[in-house]
């Protein structure tokens, strides 16, 4: 009896001495394997140009000597923008690749279905660029978001409009889906909180809709100042010509699923345009120097790959992700990795608009942006309407 | 208001329209409900986009050459993947048009992503005011070439030899092999012009729409619920359909709800197919036996 309590004893002496330095899976003296995942194919490709700029940051480091004398070895999935395939590619990633942490998502719908799995793996994971605010509302241990959330979105759109002298009219039109409704409804929050007023029009237009003639003339007969637009690209531009054709001439502000050289060239009429803001979740405009460093990286890595700021927009999250790894030292451990992602606070990736700043509990880790406009045929930064006018 | 959300109605019910029609043509002449309109109809567009921007075509140049690409892709079609099954049964030949559709959209994705893109508008010319409502360029010229489409099919299909002779090789393909019909020929030629038709409405429509991959889902949805409400296979009905559709969903959407936009056809669909099942125009089928 004596022998088996001392057997057991020393079984568990071994158990604790080895549990406390074998390492996480995914990790070897010389590297760090990472599971990134995002819509390579399908109706949102576009989306998944992130998830080749998160690599792109990632090989850049690996040309600079690694982090803390280990490399990042990269593990690639598609999730095509559905959430079984996205759930098929985590699952893979953390059972079969087995890698240290995952660091993917661009759609929230996969990210939202994902994230159960996820969570109870207890596998550090970083989401790329899905920004729908339920993904970290409630705070989960081992998830965080490194762009502005759908919710941070709404209420900065609101605060900019409200920036326009005498605005009180706000007109309101969005995707009924639950993407559109992630911006809209935080929005409308916004408004009546922040500023005691509700939307004069509030209609939506739903995904690849061509004519948006009744929406437009609605939100004409409410004559507003200023209109919200929680719509995706096609859909945005569609509404700034129809908008255009009926003489609805106010200024107007899309989310940060836009973007706003793109839209140009689909509205096709620069007059137009100098009515057009857009939300803006980066530091500086392509072509601006101050973000050529990440341009440079994206475009070595990803040579023929057409850039647009979706591209750029995963790379501060991979700022974030080697800046914790460098907190967490050379004894690299999930824990520890976890605990310094807690400990990041006011955090320039540099690529960002605003700075990421985490806690405990609250792993939204951007929570500003700017805006984008065109002034004159020149594309500029602001943070108020009132900027652009001067 | 009313006025003005009439005149959109049509221009929009335009569209659906065309897309109907073409779809007609097809099922009339080969009883083949193609879920791959839609899909050919976005193939079209990105034709007209590859000539302008990859081999600096003109418009116009580049609009025929689609039409006549598409002609060539729906023979083809006709001949390498509908022929060989021509005898199964018609879940089998709707689910070939369903792969077909999805084949294209991937094809599409290879060559240009899921970027949406434009081309630039067919005719510059200033909208037309009628009073206060306006009408644009590009909505007049998709309502006078629906209309002259219709027309000239009516012709052709209800006036003339050829309407005859494809009649009979609907009702009777054996009857009209006997006398002397090529019928898998005229097959294939019908196949080729309702890809044509969809390539038409494809070049009315991008300028408007913009394209990616998914464009034509939305519409080919619409063009079911206008052939629903007009009658399976009648010409006049799926026009008439087309733009009954338009104005309904311009009103709905504005009186009663934009919510209503998006569920208008499927509630069309519903009703009619309930109440009427022939559509408006269509015919009750009667076999004597």
């Amino acid at each position: 009896m004596r022998m088996r309590w001392l057997a057991l004893g020393a079984i568990l002496a071994i158990c604790l001495s080895g549990g406390a330095q074998a390492a996480d899976p995914g990790l070897t003296k010389n590297s760090i394997k990472i599971g990134v995942f995002g819509p390579l194919t399908g109706p949102a490709a576009a989306f998944g140009k992130a998830q080749l700029g998160i690599r792109a940051v990632y090989d850049d480091l690996n040309e600079h000597g690694g982090i803390n004398g280990r490399k990042i070895e990269v593990v690639l999935e598609d999730t095509a923008c559905d959430p079984a395939k996205g759930i098929a590619a985590s699952k893979k990633l953390i059972a079969q690749d087995q890698v240290f942490l995952l660091h993917g998502g661009s759609c929230s719908n996969v990210v939202m279905a994902l994230k159960p799995d996820v969570i109870a793996s207890g596998v550090p994971y970083v989401v790329a660029t899905a920004a729908n605010a339920s993904i970290t509302d409630p705070v989960a241990p081992n998830v965080f978001q490194t762009v502005a959330t759908t919710a941070t979105m709404g209420r900065t759109m609101v605060d900019f409009a409200m920036t326009k002298p005498d605005a009180k009219r706000i007109a309101v039109i969005s995707h009924s889906d639950e993407w559109g409704k992630s911006g809209h409804d935080p929005a409308l929050v916004e408004l009546k909180t922040k500023f005691d007023l509700t939307p004069v029009a509030d209609v939506t237009f739903e995904r690849g809709s061509i004519n948006a003639t009744p929406q437009v003339l609605q939100i004409k007969n409410a004559n507003p100042d200023f209109v919200l637009a929680f719509l995706y690209p096609a859909e945005y531009a569609i509404f700034l010509r129809e908008a255009s054709k009926y003489g609805l001439n106010v200024p107007s502000m899309g989310s940060q699923a836009i973007s706003i050289q793109d839209t140009a060239q689909q509205v096709g009429n620069p007059a137009i345009m100098k009515n057009v803001y857009v939300f803006y979740p980066l530091a500086a405009q392509i072509g601006d120097a101050k973000i050529a460093r990440w341009v440079d990286i994206f475009t070595k890595y990803n040579p023929g790959v057409r850039l647009e700021s979706n591209g750029l927009l995963g790379m501060g999250g991979a700022e974030a992700v080697i800046e914790a790894l460098r907190q967490a030292g050379p004894d690299l451990t999930r824990a520890k990795f976890l605990a310094a992602l807690d400990n990041l606070h006011n955090f320039d990736t540099g690529i960002l608009a605003a700075p990421l700043e985490f806690s405990p509990t609250h792993h939204a880790g951007m929570n500003g942006g700017a805006t984008i406009t065109y002034v004159g045929d020149k594309l500029v930064l602001i943070h108020k309407f009132t900027d652009a006018q001067k | 208001m009313l006025a003005q959300l009439v005149v959109s109605g049509i221009g929009q019910g335009s569209i659906y329209a065309l897309v109907a029609l073409g779809m007609t043509i097809l099922f009339r002449v080969t009883t083949v409900v193609n879920f791959a309109h839609g899909e050919l109809f976005m193939f079209s567009a990105f034709v007209i986009y590859l000539l302008l921007n990859a081999f600096d075509v003109p418009y116009l140049l580049a609009a025929l050459a689609a039409i006549l690409v598409l002609f060539v892709l729906g023979s083809v079609v006709e001949r390498v993947l509908m022929r060989p099954i021509r005898h199964a049964p018609h879940m089998a030949l709707a689910m070939m048009t369903v792969a077909l559709s999805y084949l294209l959209r991937g094809v599409v994705r290879m060559g240009w992503g899921g970027d949406v893109r434009s081309l630039p508008p067919m005719f510059t010319f200033d909208p037309v005011m009628l009073g206060t409502v306006v009408l644009a360029a590009q909505d007049i010229v998709t309502i006078g070439a629906t209309l002259l489409l219709v027309a000239g099919f009516f012709v052709l299909l209800q006036r003339s030899r050829f309407g005859k002779l494809a009649q009979a090789a609907t009702d009777s393909p054996r009857g009209a092999a006997l006398i002397g019909l090529n019928v898998p020929g005229f097959h294939r030629t019908m196949w080729g012009v309702a890809a044509a038709m969809a390539a038409i409405a494809g070049i009315l429509v991008a300028p408007v729409t913009l394209l990616y991959p998914d464009m034509g889902a939305q519409v080919l949805v619409r063009a079911f619920a206008a052939m629903t409400l007009g009658g399976f296979g009648n010409l006049g009905g799926a026009v008439a359909g087309g733009l009954l559709m338009g104005v309904l969903e311009q009103l709905a959407g504005f009186y009663v709800s934009t919510a209503m936009i998006d569920i208008a056809s499927y509630i069309v669909i519903i009703v009619v197919l309930l109440s009427r099942p022939a559509g408006l125009f269509g015919r009750v089928e009667r076999v004597r036996v």
